[in-house]
């Protein structure tokens, strides 16, 4: 060993602490998915499953009320739109506020930027439901997809605004001359350009709209058959028989983290470069 | 109204072609400008104008109030209670996270071997749903769970603690899952502030024959300062409005104690999670004054904060 190795050796310890810490939780989880429902129950503290079982997945597939292959559909399609919506709607906005020159751009720029700090929270959930309901979509997932049509996805404008700014303007200027209008020019010159930030926005929005909580709840409430894996595994634990289903919430959970932790695996680049895009101002 | 600046970047553009272009500018903007009107501002307008009367989602038994709902709600103990447990969270996870991840984040500056796995391996918690998340550490947490198992098997307990039961236990829980999700994110913040300290600076102090501790203080910390301002801000932020995470791990329990006070709005006023026939018009009252509250809170950190942008 030499000694520059051996300094570095207590940093290396506090490192990998912090990592076993880190990873813990996601291993027991997974570990546990594979015990027994009693095994959970009686012998908490192995982190490894003594008797190695496929019960859990097998009952998660195969019930009723706990329908996993319809949660999980539910899921992908629901995310699937989510992930296109977000990166149509947030392109041709970065898009029109990095090369519009329009009346009103900067006060609808700065009333968009706002919206990050001023909201209602979740009471607004009765007057959005009522505008759905005049188009009969209150209440259900679909709902919950045309609202995200409408949405207003500030971080990702930025992204796809700053992106823009970043090429040559010249770009269009020329098609312009070619008499290639503003919207063309977007969609034959600027998008196909923005590859790199549409796969961060891609990536980050299929991360938020998987892991989506509280609104999926709220529009799959009269609606089970619609609810995502996360909610449904959510709504298990909320349920009176919470106590006796850890072994079906547990592999609800593994099978609910796979596909983040993948995606993670695969692409984490682009996740480190939205959250340096969270800090931007103005 | 044209700017000069744009005058210059399109020369040959005419007159003709930018009106057209505003047009076709407004085109693309249709969605969130919908969106705009239709779920934010109308349901803003909603809730301002609903927060005059008694209410309970029934249009024929609505009645006027007037300051009834907002008194009430400046009189409502619990309510103010949740505020405080929210900021009791806040102060709790603050002073261990960030320290916490500075102290990662300046190891992992020193260029050892497996920095980049390390780093990407902290921030892995964070891309997990926070209702999982909240699944996870209550089952951990159990009264009889991995945790208490093992803490007796170490001997660090004689008998299980019922984390989940009493408050200041579900309050640890709580923080311990919530640092857990997010201490990654603020490693990298620092990772990336750090490598913006220019080398030459550190020589200079060296040759001055700072100590170490002198250097982080001195020069690491101030140089940080702007990165640092933004990094509380969102991390006050995130603190302020942590609702779902909530609702998932305790719900409030014990009685309700464990509220934060956006979750204690989604508890009593949103459906599928509140009693029926509760008073919306109180509701939106409450909203109201939590989201002015909220603005105040940013607001004044960005006042007071406003030195640590221009330290150097």
């Amino acid at each position: 060993m030499t000694k520059k190795s051996l300094k570095n050796l207590p940093y290396y310890i506090f490192l990998t602490a912090v990592l076993f810490i880190t990873i813990l939780p996601i291993l027991y989880t997974v570990l546990a998915s594979f015990k027994s429902n009693s095994e959970i129950l009686t012998s908490p503290e192995s982190l490894f499953p003594k008797k190695f079982t496929l019960d859990n997945y097998i009952t998660a597939l195969n019930s009723e009320s706990f329908n996993v292959p319809r949660m999980l559909w539910n899921s992908i399609y629901y995310t699937v739109c989510c992930v296109t919506i977000n990166m149509l709607t947030s392109s041709t906005a970065g898009y029109v506020f990095a090369r519009g020159n329009f009346p009103g751009q900067k006060a609808l720029f700065a009333v968009f930027s706002s919206l990050m700090f001023i909201s209602l929270g979740s009471i607004t959930i009765y007057p959005q439901f009522e505008v759905l309901d005049t188009v009969g979509l209150s209440g259900n997932l679909w709902g919950l997809i045309v609202m995200k049509i409408f949405g207003i996805g500030i971080v990702n404008i930025y992204l796809v605004r700053s992106y823009v700014r970043t090429l040559p303007a010249a770009l269009e200027e020329s098609a312009y001359i070619d008499g290639c209008s503003f919207i063309r020019a977007f969609f034959s010159i600027i998008l196909p350009l923005l590859k790199p930030i549409m796969a961060t926005i891609g990536i980050l929005s299929f991360q938020a709209s998987w892991n989506d909580y509280l609104m999926p709840t709220l529009f799959t409430l009269t609606r089970p058959e619609q609810r995502t894996l996360i909610v449904g595994v959510a709504a298990l634990k909320s349920s009176s028989e919470a106590a006796s289903s850890w072994n079906l919430m547990l592999a609800g959970s593994t099978i609910a983290l796979i596909p983040v932790l993948f995606a993670y695996g695969v692409a984490n680049k682009h996740f480190v470069k939205g959250l340096a895009s969270g800090a931007v101002k103005g | 109204m044209m700017k000069t600046s744009k005058v210059k970047t399109n020369k040959s553009s005419a007159m003709g072609i930018n009106a057209h272009k505003t047009t076709q500018c407004y085109l693309l903007l249709i969605p969130e400008i919908i969106g705009l009107l239709l779920f934010i501002l109308y349901p803003m307008y909603w809730a301002a104008q609903k927060s005059w009367f008694y209410y309970t989602g029934i249009e024929a038994t609505q009645k006027f109030v007037g300051w009834q709902n907002f008194i009430g709600v400046f009189k409502d103990t619990t309510y103010w209670n949740t505020w405080f447990t929210t900021i009791k969270f806040m102060i709790y996870k603050l002073p261990f996270e960030l320290p916490l991840a500075m102290i990662i984040a300046l190891i992992l500056n020193k260029k050892l071997k497996g920095a980049g796995f390390f780093r990407s391996m902290y921030y892995l918690p964070n891309v997990i749903s926070v209702a999982i998340i909240g699944l996870i550490f209550s089952n951990m947490f159990d009264y009889f769970g991995f945790v208490n198992a093992w803490l007796m098997k170490l001997g660090l307990i004689e008998s299980e603690i019922s984390w989940l039961s009493t408050t200041s236990g579900a309050m640890t829980v709580l923080i311990i899952g919530a640092i857990w999700n997010t201490f990654g994110v603020n490693v990298m913040y620092f990772i990336a502030a750090l490598s913006n300290v220019p080398e030459e600076m550190y020589e200079a102090a060296k040759l001055d024959g700072a100590g170490k501790l002198t250097t982080f203080f001195k020069i690491t910390l101030p140089m940080m300062a702007p990165v640092m301002q933004t990094v509380i801000l969102l991390a006050l932020n995130g603190s302020l409005h942590t609702s779902d995470y909530i609702l998932v791990t305790t719900n409030g329990a014990p009685g309700g104690t464990t509220f934060t006070v956006m979750s204690y709005i989604v508890n009593q006023f949103v459906p599928g999670f509140a009693q029926n026939s509760v008073n919306l018009g109180y509701g939106c009252a409450m909203s109201l004054i939590t989201s002015v509250i909220m603005c105040l809170f940013a607001i004044a950190y960005m006042k007071l904060s406003k030195r640590m942008e221009n330290v150097y």
